[in-house]
C-alpha cells in the first residue's frame, strides 16, 4: 500500500503540472479542449491525493510497521480514533493532510463552477493547481509520508525492516479534540486558497463586474469559519490537556493561526465597501493576497524552526521551500497588480466622516494593527538576533499588554459600526441608535464596579460587552417589531423571519454577539485564582467557595497507558457537590506523560483541577486547583460565531416575501389610507 | 515547665513536619518577590516556553514547576537573600542565560522597539485613515441633499427594477 500511495502522489504531481501548464496554454489559446483537459487534470489531481491519503490511513489501521511514518506515530494499542489523527501528527503526514483538504476544496470548486464563469475559471484553476503543485512537490520529493523503514545492514547497505510495534502517538495529541481541531484549522488555512485563487484569477483575467467578489466573499467566509473553529478548538484543547489553567499562551503556533484570521476578518468587513459602494478594490485584493501569504508564513514559521513553539509537533528543514514559494507568490501577485491595477480603479467617495464606510476603515486599521503587532512580536526574537546578536524572547505578558487595548477598540467598533448608516449618519440617528446601548453599558459598568470590578480593562470590557450586546438586541427588536406589526406573530418568530430575510446582515449580528460572549470570557481572566497543594488522602484545600477533599487515589491500567487517578470530592460549604477525577497518564510505548484535567464548568466559573503529579521532593501527590471565572462564555461564544456564520452563508429568503403586500392579520389594525407598508429595504450589514 | 517546653517543642516539630502538607507548594518554597521575578523570566528548560513562576511543564512527569523552573526560582531567592534589587536579580539571570531569559522584552535598548512599534502602527495607521477619509470626503464636496429634496413616491416599474437588481446582486 505504501508503494501505491507513493505512486498515487507521483501521478498527482504529474497531473498538477499538466493542470498548470495546460491551464496556462488554455488561457492563451482559449481552446475549449485545452480548458476542459486542464480542468479534468485538476480533478484527477484531487482524486489521486484522496487515494494517497487513504493509503496512509490504511497503513495506520493495518499496523504496517514497515512504514517509517507509521512507526514514528502509531502503535498497535493506539485506539482507532487516534489512528485517524496520527495522519497529521508529524511533518510528512500533516503536509499530505494539507494537500488532502486543499483537494477537497479544489474539487468542490471545479465541480460547482464547471459550467459557470467560463472566462474566470481557467485562471482560478491554474492558481489552485499551482498551490497544489507546491504541496505535491513537498509530498513527493521533500517530506514523503511513504518512506519505508530501513536500517544499515552489513557493509553499510541499507535494508528494509519491519518493526514489531511503533513508537506511539504523542500523548498530547491523544485527546478527542485533537481529532477535530487540526482538520478545522487546516481547513481554514487551505480554504483561504480559494478566495486567493478567485482574487488573483479575476485580476489576471480582468474579469468584468463584481461577481468575483461575491464568490470570493463566500469562500472566504467558509475558510474563516473553519479557522475560527480551529482556533477555538485549539484553545479548548490547550485548556483541557496542557493543565496550566489557561487556553491561550501566545505561542508562535497560536499566533500563526491568528494572523490570517485577523486579515480574513478585516476582508470580510471591507468587502462590503466594494459590494455596496464600489470602494477599496485594491485594498480588498491585497487583503486576500496577504491572508493567503500569512497562511503560508504561519506554516513556514512553525515548521521551519525559525521560532520555537511548544505546539510544533512537526518540524523539519522545509523552510527554504516555503520561502521560495512565498517569494514566487508575492512576485506573481505584485506583477498581476502592476499590470492590471487600472482594473481595480475604485469609486472612492465619502459623503460624511461619520458613516459606515469610515467605521469599516477604522475596523480594518485595528485588525491590521493587531495582525502586525502579533507578527512583529512573534518575529522579534529573530529581528533582535539579526540586529544585536542577542535573541530576546517575547512572551505572553507582552502580547497581552499590546493586544488588549486593540481588542477593546475592535469591540467598541463592533457595537458602533453596524449602527452607522452608509454614506452619512445624522445626529438624530446617532442619538436614536446609541442612547439605550450607551446607558446599558454604563449601568452595567456601575453595577460591575459595585460588585468589585476594579481594573480598567475588566471594567472597560464589561461596559463595552453590554453596550455591543444592547446595540445588537436593539437591532433585532426594531426589525422584529416592524414585522410583528404586520404579521402579529411572536417576537421570536419575527426575529427568525427577520434573520432569514437578510441572512448576511443578521448572521453578522449573531457573529458579533458571539464575539461579545468571547470577550466576556476573556475579561474573566483578570479574576483567575489558583492554589497548589501537596495532599494525602483525607486532606482538603480551599479555593473560592469550594473545598476539595482528596478521597482516594488509584492506578488504572488501560490498553495504551496507565492512569494515575485522584478522586477529589468537591464541597460547597459543607454540601457535597460532585467527584472530580483528574489524572496523569503514563503512555507505555513512548514513556511520555499526559494530563487529564477535571473541570466543573458553569457559566459563572470553572473549577479546574489538575493532578500535577507526585512531588519529586516529598513523594506526595500534588493537586493544583484553579478557579477561572467566565471561561464557558468563550466556548459558548465560539459556537455562536459558527452558528452566525452558517446563517450568513445561507441564502436569503426570496425577496418576494418582503416586497409582497402584507397579509393583514385579523387582529392587526388596517394601515391608514395612502400609507404603503415599508418593504424593509434598508441598507444593512450585508 | 519542662513538660510544657517539651510539649511546645513537640508541637513545633509536628507543625514543621506537617507544613508541606497544608501550605501550597508554591508558597511553601518561594517568596512573593521570587515569584514576581519568576513571572518575568522564561523557564529555560528548553521545551515548555512558560515563565519560571508559571511553569506547568506540559507532558512532564510533574506538571510544574519543572526542575529547571524550580532551580531558577531558588536562584532568585538566593539573590533576594543577598539583598539585591529586582533589577540586579534580573541582570544576574541575563548574564547566566542571555537575553532569551526575558519573558517579555525589557523596556530599554533595542527591545524598546518591540514596545513602541504597536503604538507607532496604530498612530500612523490612524493618520493614514484620517487622511484617506478627508480626501474621499473632499473629493465629493457637494453634500447630499436628500433631506432637502421632497420625497417622491417610488414608481412600480422602478421598484421592480430595484428588486431585480437586488436579486442579481445577492445571487452567488
Amino acid at each position: 500500500m505504501d508503494v501505491f500511495g507513493s505512486f498515487a502522489l507521483l501521478v498527482a504531481f504529474v497531473c498538477a503540472v499538466y493542470a498548470v501548464v495546460g491551464g496556462i496554454a488554455a488561457i492563451i489559446t482559449r481552446h475549449p479542449l485545452l480548458v476542459k483537459s486542464a480542468r479534468q487534470a485538476g480533478m484527477a489531481t484531487c482524486g489521486l491525493i484522496f487515494l494517497a491519503t487513504l493509503s496512509l490511513e490504511y497503513l495506520f489501521f493495518t499496523d504496517n510497521f514497515s512504514s517509517a511514518y507509521v512507526v514514528s506515530h502509531s502503535n498497535r494499542d493506539l485506539p482507532a480514533f487516534y489512528k485517524i489523527a496520527a495522519l497529521w501528527s508529524g511533518m510528512e503526514g500533516s503536509l499530505l493532510f494539507w494537500s488532502f483538504l486543499l483537494a477537497v476544496y479544489v474539487l468542490t470548486v471545479l465541480i460547482a463552477y464547471r459550467n459557470k464563469n467560463g472566462e474566470l475559471m481557467p485562471y482560478v484553476g491554474v492558481v489552485m493547481a499551482g498551490v497544489q503543485l507546491f504541496f505535491l512537490t513537498l509530498n513527493n520529493f521533500v517530506e514523503s509520508p511513504f518512506k519505508a523503514l530501513a536500517s544499515p545492514g552489513a557493509g553499510g547497505v541499507m535494508s528494509f525492516i519491519t518493526r514489531a510495534d511503533g513508537n506511539g502517538l504523542n500523548p498530547l495529541l491523544q485527546y478527542p479534540e485533537m481529532v477535530i481541531h487540526p482538520p478545522n484549522l487546516y481547513s481554514g488555512y487551505t480554504g483561504f486558497t480559494i478566495p486567493f485563487a478567485f482574487a488573483l484569477g479575476a485580476l489576471l483575467a480582468r474579469y468584468p463586474g463584481e461577481k468575483w467578489i461575491h464568490l470570493t466573499r463566500k469562500w472566504a467566509m467558509i475558510a474563516w469559519m473553519f479557522q475560527s473553529m480551529g482556533i477555538l478548538l485549539g484553545a479548548h484543547w490547550a485548556y483541557a490537556v496542557l493543565g496550566w489553567g489557561g487556553y491561550w499562551g501566545w505561542d508562535p503556533v497560536e499566533n500563526a493561526s491568528l494572523l490570517p484570521w485577523l486579515t480574513g476578518t478585516a476582508f470580510l468587513h471591507s468587502v462590503m465597501m466594494q459590494e455596496k459602494r464600489g470602494m477599496m478594490k485594491v485594498w480588498n485584493v491585497w487583503l486576500v493576497f496577504c491572508t493567503f501569504l500569512l497562511c503560508m508564513l504561519g506554516t513556514f514559521l512553525t515548521r521551519s524552526g525559525v521560532v520555537s513553539s511548544v505546539h510544533a509537533f512537526a518540524q523539519s528543514n522545509i523552510g527554504p521551500w516555503f520561502v521560495a514559494f512565498m517569494g514566487i507568490t508575492l512576485a506573481v501577485c505584485l506583477g498581476a497588480y502592476l499590470k492590471n491595477r487600472d482594473y481595480l480603479a475604485s469609486e472612492n467617495q465619502l459623503d460624511s466622516v461619520i458613516s459606515r464606510e469610515s467605521s469599516f476603515l477604522f475596523n480594518n486599521l485595528l485588525f491590521l494593527v493587531a495582525c502586525v503587532a502579533v507578527l512583529s512580536g512573534t518575529l522579534f526574537p529573530v529581528f533582535s538576533e539579526w540586529f544585536t546578536g542577542n535573541r530576546i524572547s517575547v512572551g505572553a505578558p507582552y502580547f497581552n499588554r499590546v493586544n488588549i487595548p486593540v481588542g477593546l477598540l475592535i469591540l467598541f467598533l463592533t457595537g458602533v459600526g453596524p449602527l452607522l448608516a452608509w454614506r452619512k449618519t445624522s445626529r438624530e440617528s446617532l442619538k436614536r441608535n446609541f442612547g439605550w446601548p450607551l446607558l446599558t453599558g454604563l449601568l452595567a459598568g456601575g453595577v460591575g464596579f459595585i460588585l468589585g470590578f476594579r481594573g480598567f480593562y475588566p471594567l472597560a470590557s464589561l461596559i463595552l460587552c453590554f453596550f455591543v450586546a444592547a446595540t445588537i438586541l436593539l437591532e433585532f427588536y426594531r426589525g422584529s417589531k416592524v414585522i410583528r406589526a404586520r404579521s402579529g406573530a411572536s417576537f421570536a418568530a419575527c426575529a427568525i423571519d427577520l434573520t432569514m430575510r437578510n441572512t448576511r446582515r443578521y448572521g453578522g449580528y449573531v457573529i458579533h454577539m458571539g464575539m461579545v460572549f468571547v470577550f466576556i470570557g476573556l475579561a474573566g481572566t483578570a479574576f483567575d485564582r489558583d492554589v497548589q497543594k501537596s495532599m494525602q488522602v483525607g486532606d482538603s484545600m480551599h479555593i473560592g467557595p469550594y473545598t476539595l477533599v482528596l478521597q482516594a487515589t488509584d492506578s488504572k491500567p488501560e490498553k495504551n497507558y496507565t492512569a494515575q487517578r485522584m478522586m477529589v470530592e468537591v464541597l460547597r460549604g459543607n454540601k457535597p457537590m460532585m467527584m472530580l477525577f483528574p489524572e496523569k497518564r503514563n503512555f507505555i510505548t513512548n514513556k511520555e506523560n499526559g494530563t487529564m484535567v477535571a473541570i466543573y464548568s458553569t457559566l459563572k466559573e470553572d473549577l479546574y483541577v489538575v493532578f500535577a503529579g507526585i512531588d519529586p521532593d516529598t513523594q506526595v501527590p500534588v493537586i493544583h486547583a484553579y478557579l477561572n471565572p467566565l471561561v464557558k462564555w468563550i466556548w459558548f461564544g465560539g459556537v455562536t460565531v459558527v452558528f452566525g456564520t452558517l446563517i450568513a452563508l445561507s441564502p436569503n429568503r426570496r425577496s418576494v416575501l418582503v416586497l409582497a403586500p402584507a397579509q393583514q392579520p385579523a387582529t392587526a389594525e388596517p394601515l391608514p389610507q395612502g400609507v404603503v407598508a415599508s418593504p424593509l429595504l434598508r441598507e444593512g450589514h450585508d | 515547665m519542662t513538660k510544657n517546653r517539651a510539649l511546645s517543642r513537640t508541637l513545633v516539630l509536628l507543625g514543621l513536619a506537617t507544613l508541606p502538607l497544608i501550605v501550597p507548594v508554591g508558597a511553601q518554597q518561594f517568596s512573593e518577590r521570587a515569584k514576581k521575578i519568576g513571572f518575568q523570566l522564561k523557564c529555560m528548560c528548553g521545551s515548555c516556553s512558560m515563565t519560571a513562576a508559571g511553569c506547568s511543564h506540559p507532558g512532564g512527569d510533574f506538571s510544574g514547576p519543572c526542575p529547571t523552573a524550580k532551580g531558577m526560582l531558588q536562584e532568585a531567592e538566593q539573590h533576594i537573600a543577598k539583598g539585591e534589587t529586582d533589577e540586579r536579580v534580573m541582570q544576574a539571570f541575563v548574564q547566566e542565560f542571555g537575553t532569551t531569559v526575558y519573558a517579555e522584552p525589557p523596556k530599554s535598548g533595542f527591545s524598546l522597539v518591540a514596545w513602541v512599534m504597536p503604538t507607532v502602527y496604530l498612530v500612523l495607521g490612524a493618520l493614514v485613515v484620517i487622511f484617506v477619509i478627508s480626501r474621499w470626503v473632499k473629493k465629493n464636496p457637494s453634500e447630499t441633499t436628500a433631506s432637502t429634496v421632497p420625497a417622491r413616491p417610488i414608481a412600480p416599474e422602478l421598484l421592480e427594477r430595484a428588486k431585480k437588481l437586488a436579486e442579481r446582486a445577492t445571487e452567488d
